[in-house]
């Protein structure tokens, strides 16, 4: 475990969700779900909310999200569908074809090597 | 007259009658021959001249006769009247004889009572004046024994006092420490496990421990002993809300109005938020349970006001006073304390301590409202955080534009510096380097060597020489300059707490790119992969390597999201910005290869457990 102190913020995470700790039966997002938001951060807005809007303005999956926000992916999933259900963002899959392209994948396995 | 004496009376009464009987009757033979002798016509006339000559003889001879008594009697009364005289004279003498004698006898008893009862005095006043010197002196030995039996006690209480107050301070403080492990714990817990079931039993866990935490924290603010954790760097206002709901039980019927963007300086933001966390709690627990409570954040110009409100039970005037006077901080006795009572003691100390004003109001919600006033000393506006990421990197070096790229090299900038102090030699050269191209413009004098021992001693040196030549001329907070990566300046801030019981500055700094997992993990795998070649540090690549490499990590990139390709603007130019420095932070990634910590290779906290899971 990280060593006493590295703790990173004051706020834990249950006061972030009001002490939800899991998303409904019907949250729609999973770990690349892509995110797009549909307003601008507003004034008053928690400041997660607001900084999902921001990074949202391009579509981008829920995991990246969770990477850049620093947090578990289920607490961003709850904060996720606090704001699509308040409409602010809308979500969708990828495709998934260029995915399993085999060339690609190969192309991303030379490219890692090469690091 | 003086009465006749008995010896004159006895031939008085014989000689009046007998001498004028005798002469009258010899007057009558006296005349009655001078009648018969004489002539015959002379008889008549000489018997008239021979009576009244007679009767005159008569009268004389009784006149004599009385006078002749009278001078006797009055000559015998003299003689008496003189006996008497010398009879009392003699008594007269007597009687002073007496009064001389009795007097005498009289004084001299009196002298005597005198002297005895002067010595009686005298005796008794050195018998008296004895005793109380003595009683004096006793009493004095035992007032002096009792002093000092009262004053060994004293000391006793108070060392015992002492005692037990450092003892309690050091248990809250190492409960604090656990506390605060057990936190951090959590949160990585939280952050490898991501089945919800685990995570809602470790959301629980962190709720709990961070009230115990906040007991630990109440303790050692009452003991006196410092508070546990200081932050490094301020914390805004909507975290300062969330940190103190967090350490209180019914935090979920806490609702925050916030729209502030000040944040709290790192040194005072632990000390607001228990505070503010104990105020909370007050407010939840003497509400109903189901009822709300408040809270409201005004700007004022001198500081900061945090409002507090309950529905609960309106205070009474005396409560109202009480509560009033234990936040005032006035008194900072324990004699107070009541056990279960601790929260307002702990703000007053709080409040004492770091000069915030709390009072108490009716609440126009119908219960009771708590005002904490945060003053302007204790306040940075987070205004500046975006300006302050710019104006902490070496702006003018690089072809960097945006913030971002901006963050980037500043996170290389300040990353050697905190290495350099626990790192061997090797990657202390790096550092060097590092620290010398960044210091050169301003300390163009100092050898490399000297910045190194200067970046051994203070962690963040390098800060301090381009925070100078910023030509943004924004203000900016000292706290800035030793933060070690700065986060994204809009959200999620990431604060590094420093710990009493760790040495803050022997730790190495976050991930050189704290920002982005992503990258983070390419470079861990890049890591792995190159630690399995290279044992030993690897030279510093040229430019053109890393310009190559981060190329070819673009076009990885692109490839792996076509979706996003497009719109990444604010990605892509960041890489390349961060070229010119990009072999520094490559060594320093290589260097901190063997001082990072073992948490952080040996289990699957790492952030490939995050993107992979």
């Amino acid at each position: 475990m990280s060593r006493p102190g590295r703790d990173d913020a004051p706020d834990r995470l249950y006061t972030l969700t009001q002490g939800r700790s899991r998303s409904g039966p019907d949250n729609p997002f999973d770990l690349v779900t892509l995110v797009v938001a549909e307003c601008a951060p507003v004034t008053g807005m928690q400041s997660e909310h607001a900084a999902i809007l921001r990074i949202t303005e391009s579509p981008t999956a829920v995991v990246e999200i969770a990477a850049e926000l620093e947090l578990p992916v289920s607490i961003v999933r709850i904060l996720l569908s606090d704001l699509l259900a308040a409409g602010r963002v809308s979500a969708r899959h990828p495709r998934t074809s260029a995915v399993y392209d085999p060339d690609i994948l190969e192309q991303v396995l030379v490219g890692l090597r090469n690091l | 007259m003086t009465p006749p004496l008995p010896g004159d009376r006895t031939d008085g009464p014989r000689s009046p009658l007998t001498v004028p009987l005798l002469t009258a009757v010899l007057a009558a033979l006296a005349v009655a021959a001078a009648v018969f002798a004489g002539p015959e016509p002379a008889r008549g006339a000489l018997a008239v001249t021979g009576t009244v000559a007679g009767l005159l003889l008569c009268a004389a001879v009784t006149v004599a006769d009385r006078a002749v008594a009278s001078a006797r009697a009055a000559r015998t009364r003299l003689d008496t009247v003189t006996e008497d005289l010398g009879r009392l004279l003699k008594e007269q003498n007597r009687l002073t004889e007496e009064h001389t004698a009795e007097l005498a006898r009289l004084t001299e008893e009196r002298t005597a009572e005198r002297a005895r009862l002067t010595e009686e005095h005298t005796a008794t006043t050195d018998r008296l004046t004895e005793e109380h010197t003595a009683t004096t002196d006793r009493l004095t030995e035992e007032h002096a024994a009792h002093v000092a039996r009262l004053d060994a006690r004293l000391r006793e209480a108070e060392s015992a006092r002492a005692a037990a107050l450092s003892a309690t301070a050091n248990a809250a403080g190492r409960m604090q420490a656990l506390a605060t492990g057990m936190l951090a714990d959590l949160r990585a817990m939280e952050d490898k496990h991501h089945d919800e079931e685990v995570l809602a039993d470790l959301l629980h866990l962190d709720h709990r421990t961070a009230q115990a935490g906040r007991l630990a924290d109440s303790v050692a603010v009452l003991t006196g002993a410092r508070s546990g954790r200081r932050w490094a760097r301020p914390i805004a206002m909507e975290s300062i809300l969330r940190g103190a709901m967090g350490r209180i039980g019914g935090y979920q019927r806490v609702r925050a109005h916030s729209a502030s963007d000040t944040a709290v300086a790192g040194h005072a933001a632990e000390g607001v938020m228990h505070a503010l966390a104990e105020l909370l709690d007050n407010a939840a627990n003497f509400s109903p349970p189901t009822a709300e409570v408040h809270v409201y954040v005004e700007e004022v110009p001198s500081g900061i006001i945090v409002s507090v409100e309950d529905s609960g039970l309106v205070m009474s005037d005396v409560q109202l006073r009480r509560a009033e006077r234990a936040v005032s901080g006035e008194s900072t006795d324990l004699g107070g304390l009541t056990g279960t009572r601790l929260g307002l003691a702990v703000v007053g100390r709080l409040a004492r301590r770091y000069g915030l004003k709390v009072s108490y109001r009716p609440s126009a919600r119908g219960g009771t409202s708590a005002l904490m006033l945060i003053p302007q000393e204790l306040l940075v506006t987070t205004g500046a955080s975006a300006p302050e990421s710019t104006g902490t990197a070496p702006a003018a070096t690089s072809s960097a534009t945006t913030a971002r790229a901006g963050e980037a090299t500043a996170t290389t900038a300040t990353a050697p510096a905190g290495e350099a102090t626990t790192t061997p030699a090797t990657t202390a050269t790096a550092a060097t380097a590092a620290i010398a191209a960044r210091t050169a413009p301003a300390i163009p004098s100092e050898e490399p060597a000297a910045a190194a021992a200067r970046a051994a001693d203070r962690p963040a040196p390098p800060a301090e020489p381009t925070a100078e030549p910023t030509s943004a001329g924004l203000p900016r907070r000292r706290s800035s300059r030793t933060k070690p990566a700065p986060a994204a300046p809009d959200h999620r801030h990431d604060p590094v707490p420093e710990h009493e019981s760790a040495a803050p500055d022997g730790e190495a700094p976050p991930l050189v790119l704290p920002r982005r997992r992503r990258g983070r993990t390419l470079a861990d795998a890049e890591r792995t992969w190159s630690a399995g070649r290279t044992a030993d540090p690897r030279p510093a690549p040229t430019a053109e390597e890393t310009r190559a490499r981060t190329a070819r990590f673009s076009s990885f990139r692109r490839a792996v999201r076509p979706t996003t390709a497009a719109p990444t603007g604010d990605d892509a130019p960041a890489r390349p910005a961060t070229a010119p420095t990009a072999p520094t932070a490559d060594d320093v990634r290589a260097g901190r290869d063997t001082d990072t910590p073992p948490a952080a290779q040996n289990n699957p906290t790492t952030p490939e457990g995050d993107t992979t899971s």
